[in-house]
């Protein structure tokens, strides 16, 4: 079983500081690391393959020291990688993004089955995965917790949804993009860091995937960013003061209230 | 919430034990309605608690509070050295007790009033003087969170390396009351590496210069290594001149998997004597910390299998030469008998072995909330012994005992947890037992009562197991000098007759 990974590398988010004036993020000083989500897809791709035999190939699109994110993901148990790297990437959007890695999957030719993260935690659009998948033309899982079976041609998966869980059987080739429950990510050995150390990894540009470059990019991408403004926070809490046995039992009461109006009691 | 509960149950006993605890409390004077206007006088009436329940927070630390806490009787807040002195020599002359108190998250009841009196909380001396890029030294006011420090000084790429594990509340003043160790003690060493120069009121109330910005220093006695963990029982802390070393920028963390703790504790030395290197951290954790820890973060990492783990840490300036280090290591580990190396060497991952280590008392603490959190430390060659030990203690008084802490410089905290189908009765009369037997065998081998949290009130009444009379003496002897009337966080250490 051949699978292929998508990664994406972003900044470590939970010390972060926010430049006052322009509200954007300072990314001097900040660590770049898989994105968390990513690695629950890692971890069901590697133990697909420990059960199934096959291979497992992680690639990205990102700037050169993106290669440390695949490294990773090779040392956790990934057996190739691929580095889709260049200037005229820069700027690309979701769907200009989904484009490169779809065809960067055509260009590796035969897969079985392509495993994303739920989203990734910086842009947090989780548009990647099934982009990719409507432009491979492939069927689509999206917040997918459990693989039930695998046969020669079809899978079985449980995905999340609003009330429970639901069932669904798709042809192979597909995607599925992952959340948390389907899987404990395991920590890369020292062997699996030092195979991570000596693998090659191919350095993929737009001319080395035939790519059009109308489709790429900032000029290739149909989103454009207007503006950024920050949310407000109104989180507003009532404090009901309670001083003697009567204040106490209005104030009781009103919580009731509060609680029922709520549909919470 | 299971904590909570325990508290609010064992009130009644809570109070029996507390009165059982004061001793001589006829020997001071109560703080009475005038002394209050004095204190008033000198620190400003919005320094000076009373309120009881605004008090109560200062009645404890991270000891069991039932055991252990005791109301002031009042609390004060002051910004100066001056106004410390002051409320000093007025504990002098009206006989009332002082008890300084840094962040409160002490482990040896050091910062508890257990005679009531004064509390003197240093939390609004809380600003850093001066920064000496030239010396490489910081100047701080006791109040100053530590780790508040070193996020400034890492924008200039220096560094405070003497830096204890609870990294989030404790305050500098308190780490050095205690000499605070903690996790990087290996390679760095503890808090006293680091003080150059402190400002002092001494238990008679003057304002006394202690060292310096001095690399060498041997003029007169070095009375500053002397107030380095005392406990607060020589005077209080109101400034401390720290000396800072370059960051390093580089570090990887290995989590190695051994079948048993013999495995696992024969490989600290091998790490130095064998692979040359000095590595900032090597943390231990028997499998009943790690299994705990484990289930209570969710981690499922094949702990199982694990008899013992080690989480070592190396830094550096080299990210090249940092790596080479941690794969010596981990060779090393597989050449000596480790089920598994795993590499940590990014935010992620590095988040993920740490958790484990520090999330250990938490986890047991969610097993039973009455437990002593021992300190106990050994010759680093002395850890294989005393493990067999401690499992016998554990079996002969049906208690669990954890093991974790500090292996590489044999400071291990052996956590005596309550069974929880004792009644705590029984629980407070195996602890007794339980811990007399654990601190012979320390001492058989070499080790003492405590490698960093400090002896205070919880550890005293087992100091004569470890020192002679002589050496008691001595001990009492340069207190009396400091402080004749006993009126500097009296009870601590040991009991002055």
């Amino acid at each position: 079983m051949n699978i292929v990974i998508p990664i994406k590398q972003v900044p470590e988010t939970s010390n972060v500081k926010m430049d006052e004036e322009t509200g954007t993020m300072i990314r001097e000083g900040v660590e770049s690391i898989i994105n968390p989500l990513d690695l629950y897809a890692i971890e069901v791709g590697i133990e697909l393959k420990e059960e199934h035999g096959g291979k497992v190939t992680v690639i990205t699109m990102g700037p050169q020291s993106a290669e440390k994110a695949l490294r990773e993901a090779i040392a956790m148990g990934c057996d190739d990688g691929i580095l889709i790297t260049g200037k005229e990437f820069k700027g690309s959007d979701t769907w200009a993004t989904s484009f490169v890695l779809s065809s960067a999957i055509r260009k590796i030719g035969t897969y079985d089955l392509i495993l994303a993260g739920e989203r990734a935690t910086d842009g947090d659009t989780g548009q990647v995965g099934p982009g990719i998948a409507s432009f491979l033309n492939i069927p689509l899982s999206t917040y997918t917790s459990r693989i039930v079976e695998i046969t020669d041609n079809t899978i079985i998966v449980e995905r999340l949804i609003e009330d429970g869980y639901e069932t669904l059987q798709m042809p192979l080739p597909c995607l599925l993009t992952v959340v948390k429950e389907i899987s404990y990510p395991r920590l890369p050995t020292l062997r699996g860091k030092q195979k991570a150390k000596k693998v090659e990894i191919p350095v993929w540009s737009a001319d080395d995937m035939d790519l059009d470059k109308s489709k790429i990019g900032l000029n290739g991408s149909p989103t454009r960013v207007v503006r950024i403004s920050h949310p407000r926070i109104a989180r507003g809490g009532t404090i009901v003061k309670a001083t003697d046995e009567e204040s106490l039992s209005r104030a009781i009461d009103k919580l009731i209230n509060f609680l029922q109006e709520k549909n919470l009691i | 919430m299971d904590r909570e509960m325990s508290e609010i149950c064992c009130d009644s006993e809570q109070k029996s034990r507390a009165k059982s605890r004061t001793l001589n409390k006829k020997r001071y004077n109560p703080v009475t309605k005038e002394i209050i206007s004095e204190l008033v006088q000198i620190v400003g009436e919005k320094n000076v608690i009373t309120d009881e329940e605004k008090m109560e927070p200062y009645s404890y630390d991270e000891t069991p509070k039932d055991q252990y806490a005791h109301m002031p009787e009042v609390v004060v807040t002051p910004h100066t050295a001056e106004e410390i002195a002051k409320i000093v020599k007025l504990a002098n002359r009206e006989l009332i007790p002082i008890t300084p108190r840094g962040a409160g998250s002490g482990l040896s009841g050091g910062a508890i009033p257990i005679f009531g009196g004064i509390v003197i909380s240093v939390e609004k001396m809380n600003r850093i003087l001066e920064i000496d890029y030239k010396n490489m030294m910081v100047v701080v006011e006791p109040g100053v969170v530590t780790n508040d420090i070193n996020e400034i000084l890492a924008e200039k790429g220096l560094f405070y390396a003497g830096y204890p594990m609870s990294v989030e509340t404790c305050f500098i003043g308190g780490n050095i009351a205690e000499n605070a160790g903690g996790g990087k003690a290996v390679k760095y060493g503890v808090t006293g590496r680091y003080v150059m120069g402190l400002e002092l009121v001494t238990p008679l109330g003057d304002i006394v210069q202690l060292g310096g910005k001095r690399v060498k220093d041997v003029t007169g006695y070095d009375i500053k290594q002397l107030i380095i963990g005392s406990e607060g029982t020589l005077g209080i802390v109101t400034k401390a001149i720290l000396k800072l070393i370059p960051l390093p920028t580089a570090k990887v963390d290995l989590l190695v998997l051994f079948k048993d703790v013999k495995t696992a504790i024969d490989m600290v030395s091998l790490i130095m004597t064998e692979g040359k290197i000095i590595p900032t951290s090597v943390e231990f954790m028997d499998k009943l910390s790690v299994q705990a820890s484990c289930e209570y973060l969710n981690e499922h990492l094949p702990y199982q299998q694990a008899g013992a783990m080690l989480l070592i840490e190396v830094d550096g300036n080299r990210e090249d030469q940092v790596e080479e280090d941690a794969e010596t290591i981990g060779e090393l580990c597989l050449k000596n008998g480790a089920i598994e190396v795993y590499v940590a060497d990014n935010y992620t991952t590095q988040e993920r072995v740490w958790s484990v280590r520090r999330n250990i008392a938490e986890a047991f603490i969610v097993i039973s909330p009455h437990q002593s959190l021992e300190d106990i430390v050994v010759p680093t060659a002395s850890i294989p012994d005393l493990m067999p030990e401690l499992e016998r203690i554990s079996k002969k008084y049906n208690i669990q005992i954890p093991c974790y802490g500090h292996a590489g410089d044999g400071n291990l905290h052996a956590t005596l947890v309550k069974n929880p189908e004792s009644t705590l009765e029984e629980w407070y009369e195996v602890e007794d037992k339980a811990l007399r037997e654990l601190y012979e065998v320390t001492k058989k081998l070499g080790g003492t009562l405590s490698g960093e949290h400090g002896v205070g009130s919880k550890r005293k009444e087992f100091l004569e197991m470890i020192f002679s009379p002589a050496e008691i003496e001595l001990m009492k002897r340069i207190k009396r000098a400091f402080d004749p009337n006993n009126i500097m966080n009296p009870g601590k250490i040991f009991d002055i007759d």
